[in-house]
């Protein structure tokens, strides 16, 4: 890639970076954190955008920034109070910068108006201040024209009066070789003196057919720094001095014609490469740094008084608090320098090389399975050592396993980031006063997942304001406060990462959707259904209640297209909902999409794998609690419920007649939306962790097989995909006329 | 009359975007060893621990953790590299900053963005023309 090119498109990975330094820094100006270290954040992240973009010539960007900064120039002055109005414009012109940004990355064309409108206001906020752009101040004189700097010849003559050793142009004889010399010997003895650089001139090297094995054809130069007297040197050269021609002279003296090389900068011709390679590691291995560099205490203590001494709070930054506060990721983008000179803590790997690993690692697993598998069919004693070290070996696997998918593992943070810009957006377009909590920020989760998500919870947050809360006035009516509040929030639970979509507003309008469903023919209209039955109406397909399509919500997607890219994830949603008091939606997640806990059960001879997370307890059904409803829907009674029962065999289509349910083994699962049904499957063979292999990818989608998986006997088992299954069952109830006569079959009778 | 060649340079900025254009342009004059470093504190590691003198620093001055001026003061409290040369960099020609700089000793500054050209202007002003 072209350099400039390389170099801008850090600059626009760096301006994400800022843009989002800028966005928090002001959030929590909003929440009255207006300290002059937060102010200066969002001082620099404006000022840093500038900069670069002043380098690749972005007129526009320069233009709006330069407004932007001046306006938190005079907060940071503490010229302009940071109001809530100036912070909620502050913010805008956030969004505005952050547009700008990436119209000028995708030479896209920014929305004039808006930039324009803004930056009036920024400039009205600050109360007529310097209303100029960027390159008027830029260009404009900066009163400094009577300052003068004198130049500094004092440091680079320090280093031209730096001992800075001799050059040693060394050629040998044939004699040298002939008297069982060597001329790598030599060499090591020099680098002995100070760290070296040596160069080789292969340019009188013959072809190889013309090559005398006992002539001498290379000559050597090296750079020696070190302030050793010319003696030190020949003395080195003692045995040889008559079998080579020896130049020694100072490196400064020659610094006209052949200046001071690098050490360990290889400048020498074609065949250096090979003839210098013994000396260097010796060299690596001497060049250690004069006695006089400081330890890293004593570099901690400048630092420490460094920073104790500068009487300018202005214009400092007493905490380490954005280095803290970046958590190492695969490919979060650290500003750290990449010269050699600094250490960074985090290295960025291509994602496709983790993938790899990922796999390989599946394997793995797979591979140790079928080994244990094999051991055991040899008839080895469980308590023998070898199956003593195939336990230390599962044991190893699964850490590595844990370990690389840690890899993949990212925050929830960069998703959480980009909904305070929709708040506001949608807050605004509705007319409605809202505040944003975000908690568990630092959750983390796969990379996929979190890629995945961020379209649902954009859709559920959208709805949270658009249709969970209430306008203003009636909020009013209701004594609640006028902001209303969505709260979202992560976490992890029992091996899943649970994200919470929470609103204050007025709950799901029960009648109403009950109504609409009965309407779109979703149920029966003499159905009963529990409150929670009634809320999880809202993901089915084809409902929607908005009566009026808005512009917010209302973009052909419904609560079921959610649902559906959550299913999608392995993961189930919910909704828990309070009249009058508000919404709570519930995604829960799989930590990664590579591996699961199953339960391996057979059915009909076939091997398939039920995801634990799924099963809520086995069972064994007794034939006088099963009840068969109408011509073929089979209920089971448990604690007073009746629960629907699912031959897995006749679903799947392995069987045409259903298992007599007292010759099977039953599994109570739970789907999503808390929706459980009984599974009926021939044996449970045992519990065990297992890859996932894509059925899609490898074969195509199957309705009511998630995925699959190898076995430990090398054999495919299918992975269950408990929701779809669930899911039709109660499609089935909810719209079965088996089920008319019964509508009110969930519930305890 | 120093050689770029023989030249080290620490460029000292939060942004790598700067670094990487202040390091291309000394590339290409060919200066013989350009270090960089993201902050102050982290310039102050490198030049204290780097196995030969660093001849000039060119440093932002407003970063995170340890800004430019702390650097600025930091090096020139301290005897062994107290005179290296020290250019600032600040976005604006603000000139409060720039006299506060001059008190602590800088050589000279240099308005962002730069050009290679405006950079190259101000280090020959420093420490005289490049060859």
């Amino acid at each position: 890639m072209d350099p400039m090119a390389a170099i801008r498109d850090t600059f626009f990975q760096e301006c994400e970076e800022q843009l989002s330094e800028l966005e928090s820094g002001l959030m929590r100006m909003e929440g009255g954190e207006t300290d002059q270290e937060t102010v200066n954040a969002v001082f620099r992240a404006v000022h840093s955008v500038k900069g670069g973009a002043g380098a690749f010539g972005l007129e526009d960007l320069v233009r709006f920034a330069h407004v932007f900064e001046t306006a938190l120039d005079q907060v940071r002055a503490g010229k302009l109070d940071a109001s809530a109005n100036a912070v909620r414009l502050l913010l805008r012109a956030s969004d505005a910068l952050a547009d700008l940004v990436r119209c000028a990355r995708d030479g896209a064309t920014p929305d004039e108006a808006q930039t324009t409108s803004l930056a009036a206001a920024l400039k009205a906020l600050t109360n007529g201040g310097p209303t100029d752009d960027g390159h008027a101040e830029d260009d404009e004189d900066d009163g400094l024209g009577d300052l003068t700097f004198l130049p500094l010849p004092v440091a680079v003559e320090a280093e031209t009066t730096r001992p800075t050793g001799w050059i040693i142009k060394f050629r040998p004889l044939a004699d040298l070789y002939g008297n069982a010399n060597e001329a790598a010997l030599l060499l090591r003895e020099v680098s002995g003196l100070g760290p070296v650089s040596v160069t080789v001139d292969t340019s009188s090297l013959p072809d190889f057919a013309d090559l005398d094995p006992e002539g001498a054809y290379l000559k050597w130069t090296i750079t020696l720094q070190s302030d050793c007297d010319e003696q030190a040197i020949r003395s080195a050269f003692e045995f040889v001095e008559d079998d080579c021609e020896l130049l020694i002279s100072r490196a400064s003296d020659q610094a006209d014609e052949a200046s001071l090389p690098q050490p360990g900068v290889d400048e020498g011709g074609a065949g250096s490469a090979e003839t210098i390679r013994s000396p260097v590691p010796i060299m690596a291995a001497n060049a250690t740094a004069s006695s006089d560099i400081p330890t890293d205490a004593d570099v901690l203590a400048m630092i420490r008084k460094a920073q104790q001494s500068v009487s300018q709070p202005d214009h400092d930054q007493p905490a380490a608090r954005s280095r803290q506060g970046a958590p190492p990721a695969v490919d979060g983008t650290s500003s750290k320098s990449d010269g050699g000179s600094a250490v960074g803590a985090t290295i960025r790997v291509d994602l496709d090389r983790v993938d790899r690993l990922i796999d390989l690692v599946g394997e793995l697993v797979i591979n140790e399975a079928m080994l244990t598998q094999r051991v055991m069919e040899a008839g080895l004693a469980r308590a023998s050592g070898v199956a003593a070290a195939l336990d230390e070996l599962e044991h190893l696997t699964r850490e590595i396993q844990d370990s690389v998918m840690a890899i993949r593992a990212q925050p929830v943070r960069s998703v959480f980031q980009r909904m305070p810009r929709l708040v506001r957006e949608v807050a605004a377009m509705t007319g409605k006063q809202v505040r944003l909590l975000t908690d568990g920020e630092g959750t983390e989760v796969d990379k996929t997942v979190i890629e995945r998500i961020a379209d649902p919870l954009t859709h559920m947050i959208r709805n949270a304001i658009d249709h969970g809360l209430e306008p203003t006035d009636a909020r009013l009516a209701a004594g609640k406060p006028e902001e209303g509040v969505v709260k979202l929030t992560a976490l992890h639970r029992s091996g899943r990462i649970v994200i919470e979509v929470a609103d204050d507003g007025a709950g799901i309008n029960r009648e109403r959707v009950k109504a609409k469903a009965i309407e779109r023919g979703l149920i029966a209209p003499e159905a009963q259904l529990s409150d929670e039955e009634t809320d999880n109406l809202i993901f089915l397909p084809g409902f929607s209640t908005a009566s009026t399509v808005s512009d917010i919500s209302g973009r052909g997607v419904g609560m079921d297209v959610v649902r559906r890219s959550v299913q999608s994830l392995g993961g189930r949603i919910s909704i828990a909902s309070r009249p009058g008091a508000g919404s709570t939606f519930t995604l829960s997640l799989p930590l990664t999409l590579a591996v699961l806990d199953g339960m391996v059960v057979s059915v009909a001879g076939h091997t398939l794998i039920v995801p634990l997370s799924a099963i809520i307890e086995t069972l064994q059904p007794q034939a006088a609690n099963v009840h068969t409803l109408g011509t073929d829907v089979r209920v089971v009674a448990m604690r007073g419920r009746y629960i629907p029962l699912v031959d897995v065999s006749m679903a799947l289509g392995y069987r045409d007649a259903p298992l007599e349910a007292d010759k099977s083994v039953a599994l109570l699962v739970e789907g999503e939306g808390g929706i459980r049904a009984v599974l009926i499957v021939d044996a449970i063979q045992g519990q065990r962790q297992v890859v996932i292999k894509s059925l899609e990818a490898n074969y195509r989608a199957v309705p009511g097989i998630a995925a699959a998986t190898v076995m430990g006997d090398g054999r495919v088992a299918l992975i269950l995909d408990v929701d779809a299954i669930v899911s039709v069952t109660r499609t089935e109830i909810l719209r079965g006329d088996a089920l008319r006569a019964e509508p009110f079959l969930l519930q305890a009778s | 009359m120093p050689l770029a060649n023989t030249l080290t340079i620490l460029v000292v900025d939060d942004q790598q975007t700067i670094r990487s254009l202040a390091r291309m342009a000394l590339e290409q004059w060919g200066v013989g060893e350009i270090l960089e470093a993201a902050d102050g504190e982290e310039a102050l590691k490198v030049i204290l621990t780097h196995k030969t003198p660093i001849h000039l620093i060119i440093s932002d001055y407003n970063m995170p953790n340890m800004n430019g001026l702390s650097l600025l003061r930091a090096v020139r409290a301290h005897g062994p590299i107290s005179k290296t040369a020290f250019i600032m960099l600040t976005g604006r020609a603000d000139k409060q900053m720039v006299l506060s700089a001059v008190e602590h000793g800088v050589n000279n500054y240099l308005v962002k963005p730069f050009t290679p050209e405006s950079l190259r202007e101000k280090i020959e002003a420093v420490i005289g023309a490049l060859k």
